[in-house]
């Protein structure tokens, strides 16, 4: 297989702390890799690691067929999730001068980088100061410059974080481009929408270690939850009378309605056309496995309360605005 | 590796310069001395204006008052100046005006507080008393027994400046020597020109031909080299300290590190600085050429020292700049890094404590000892070299050998520094902390 990443065993400490302890990865090219974990789980250190801006205090691994990411620089696209530029400099002189740094030929980097600022709806802000532009076009910009030098490795931690649902969308558009033109590309995230949408591995990690490493339709299966939502057509219906048909395990009000858990010997056709039959269904549907549900039951499985699970799914579903330090 | 070095110094190198506030401090200096240097010496003295006023004196002598209406005459004042001022200082255009004074004669035997009571006037008076001279009885003979002669009391008005107060004390001088004299049948003039020697202007020889000798250009120089390097270093390394803290603190560094390593992005921000330090030197030695040519005294500066400050002026770069560096990686924000400072500003200000000692005594053990000192010996050895008995070569060379060890130690622990603090973020280190980092990274 070819690699455009491997790393064995790396570890770091900063004090007494663990940031990131015995890592293996292995990327393939071309591939697609959400890199998940609650806030300080090590995301960002490993990422540094790997962009060999922070350097580890064990292990090895390879970028590009590097053995560092230093050898590689020019080949590699990096957001960084503290996003930075020079305040007085223009649009263009500072995507020309990052894209010249990563040995881009300066016509090429510029052309790319008009096309690119276009395709944003910055075609305007070429000639801008940066300390003109409002965040989200910031953020726009610095994207841009991931990626004006047509890398073949593009690591993107948070890259959506303060973008609004329009921008994400060309964002996305554009992310899909460059993994069809051949680059690997790694997300660090917090959205787990984005990851489960973008991304055919998943890469957990927790408390500075790896929990987690496969492909998402693996996740899938694996975490099979057996659960049917049911939106009922009468709100005002008992829905805990669903308790008594044949097959049902457990019964969860949620907003819209609940979620019914089925005994592993349940048929979920057959309890689909039962539950069916007892309160007439708005919607009814097998539940589809989220990466959210895979996430909370590893990150919460420690923590055993259903409130702390609960409070970790609402602050999940509040990260999808706003990037958080990992 | 190179190639990207020599990108991020033009980078810093080109917006530095292209900054309206660096332009403004570049300029403001080189304006100052062209103040100095042009118009100084025709402000300060061309406009004062002539005092004019009335000299009451109360000779008990009896035989002084004619001698002194002699002296106190404008034209005797002039020759006066002329014989005084020397061979001419080049920087010394036209003295201060001369006053025209009308002597008033009062009866020796007048109420001393009376005749102080003539200097009490209105402001608006139309003709203004400017000083009462008292001339003691034997000011011009000897009292019985005595051995010295008597001298003169002067009482001046409130207002009267010091240059017309010299001016008094100089005529009285001149007119009591002369009466002495002729009191004991000498002629003034005969002995005036017999004390009188005309002081050549003394002619240094070298092998590049022949020149005036200047001592107070000469004496000036070690300052004014110590000066020039004290300012350009200071100047390169503050500079380099904002800026790293200024990348620190807007994140951009993060993206920078994602395009370069930390040695990469040093070197090329050190580079960019000594580039604009050599220009802030540039500018300033320029003018301070001109002001030089102007006034014809180019052939006082040796080329070789210029070449001697450029080597000098990049290996104490090189440290300080380092330095400094480093402490703005290791910090948030400006207000951080004073706590940091103090030893770099120790190592600073010794220098600027040294040159002048060093410049008085240019071959003392002190100077000598400290010529291999780095990195206070680059400010050291500049100031022994611009001084009139430079040192022999083999300590210069000795002084560039250890200032280049002492260069590479300092960006060492720079490099060190710079690596582990870029990405630091929270309470500012300690200077011990740096030290450790320096270890430890």
């Amino acid at each position: 297989m070819d690699t455009a990443l491997e790393v064995r065993g790396l570890s770091k400490a900063f004090g007494r702390n663990r940031a990131i302890d015995d890592l293996d990865l292995v990327i393939p090219r071309g591939a697609t890799y959400g890199l998940i974990g609650p806030s300080g789980a090590g995301k960002t250190t490993a990422i540094r690691m790997i962009m060999s801006i922070l350097f580890p205090d064990s292990g090895s691994m390879t970028v590009l067929g590097k053995p560092s990411a230093l050898d590689a620089k020019d080949r590699i696209g990096y957001l960084p999730e503290e996003r930075g530029v020079y305040r007085t400099m223009t649009v263009r002189a500072f995507l020309s001068y990052i894209g010249r740094l990563k040995m881009g030929e300066r016509s090429r980097v510029d052309a790319r980088a008009t096309q690119l600022l276009t395709r944003l709806g910055l075609a305007d802000a070429v000639n801008k100061k940066c300390e003109d532009l409002s965040k989200g076009m910031l953020q726009r910009v610095q994207f841009v410059a991931a990626i004006v030098h047509e890398p073949e490795l593009l690591i993107l931690d948070e890259p959506f974080s303060g973008l609004d649902p329009l921008s994400v969308r060309v964002l996305k558009e554009i992310v899909a481009d460059e993994q069809r033109r051949g680059a690997t590309i790694i997300f660090s995230t917090h959205v787990m929408g984005h990851a489960e949408e973008l991304c055919e591995q998943i890469v957990m990690i927790h408390k500075g270690r790896k929990v987690l490493d496969e492909p998402m339709s693996g996740l899938r299966r694996q975490y099979d939850t057996r659960t049917i939502r049911l939106e009922p057509l009468d709100v005002t219906t008992d829905l805990m009378a669903l308790k008594s048909v044949p097959g049902v395990e457990r019964v969860q009000l949620t907003d819209e309605g609940c979620d019914i858990g089925l005994a592993a010997s349940a048929d979920p056709a057959m309890a689909i056309r039962n539950i069916a039959g007892t309160v007439a269904p708005a919607r009814i549907e097998l539940a589809r496995v989220r990466l959210e549900d895979v996430f909370i039951r590893i990150v919460g499985g420690g923590s055993g309360s259903e409130e702390s699970r609960q409070a970790l799914r609402t602050h999940l579903q509040g990260l999808s605005g706003a990037g958080v330090a990992s | 590796m190179m190639q990207r070095v020599w990108m991020v110094a033009a980078r810093d190198f080109s917006v530095t310069i292209g900054n309206k506030g660096f332009l403004f401090g570049i300029l403001l200096m080189p304006l100052l001395i062209c103040i100095f240097v042009f118009v100084g010496p025709r402000i300060l003295n061309g406009r004062s204006p002539v005092v004019e006023g009335q000299v009451a004196v109360m000779d008990a002598t009896g035989s002084l008052v004619s001698e002194l209406r002699l002296d106190l005459a404008p034209a005797a004042i002039a020759a006066r100046r002329a014989r005084d001022a020397g061979p001419r200082n080049p920087l010394q255009r036209d003295g201060p005006p001369i006053p025209s004074l009308a002597m008033v004669e009062k009866p020796s035997t007048e109420d001393p507080q009376v005749a102080k009571n003539w200097l009490l006037q209105a402001p608006d008076a139309p003709e203004r008393h400017l000083a009462v001279i008292a001339i003691h009885p034997d000011a011009v003979k000897r009292a019985e027994g005595r051995s010295e002669f008597g001298s003169y009391d002067l009482y001046i008005a409130s207002r009267l400046d010091e240059n017309t107060e010299n001016v008094i004390h100089d005529a009285m001088r001149q007119g009591l020597v002369n009466a002495r004299l002729k009191d004991k049948g000498i002629d003034p003039a005969a002995v005036e020109a017999s004390m009188h020697v005309v002081r050549p202007v003394s002619v240094t020889v070298g092998v590049g031909g022949e020149r005036e000798t200047r001592r107070g250009f000469s004496r000036m120089l070690p300052f004014l080299c110590g000066i020039l390097l004290f300012m350009g270093v200071l100047t390169s390394g503050q500079m380099l300290m904002t800026s790293t803290i200024e990348e620190k603190s807007s994140r951009v560094v993060e993206v920078l590190l994602a395009a370069v390593s930390p040695l990469e992005l040093m070197w090329g921000k050190l580079l960019g600085r000594l580039g604009v330090g050599l220009l802030i030197l540039a500018v300033y030695v320029g003018l301070g050429m001109f002001a030089l040519l102007e006034y014809s005294l180019a052939g006082l500066v040796d080329p070789l020292l210029l070449v001697y400050f450029v080597i000098f002026y990049l290996l104490a770069s090189l440290v300080y700049g380092g330095l400094m560096m480093s402490i703005g990686a290791a910090v948030n924000q400006v207000a951080d890094a004073q706590s940091l400072m103090g030893p770099v500003m120790i190592l600073l200000v010794a220098p600027y404590v040294l040159v002048p000692m060093i410049g008085q005594n240019p071959n003392s053990t002190l100077s000598v000892a400290m010529t291999f000192v780095p990195p206070v010996n680059s400010f050291v050895v500049l100031a022994r070299l611009a001084s009139s008995t430079p040192p022999p070569l083999w300590q210069v060379l000795g002084a560039i050998a250890t200032g280049v060890v002492g260069a590479g130690v300092a960006v060492w622990f720079a490099a060190k520094v710079f690596k582990i603090g870029l990405l630091m973020q929270g309470k500012p280190p300690s200077f011990g902390t740096l030290v450790k980092w320096a270890r430890m990274a």
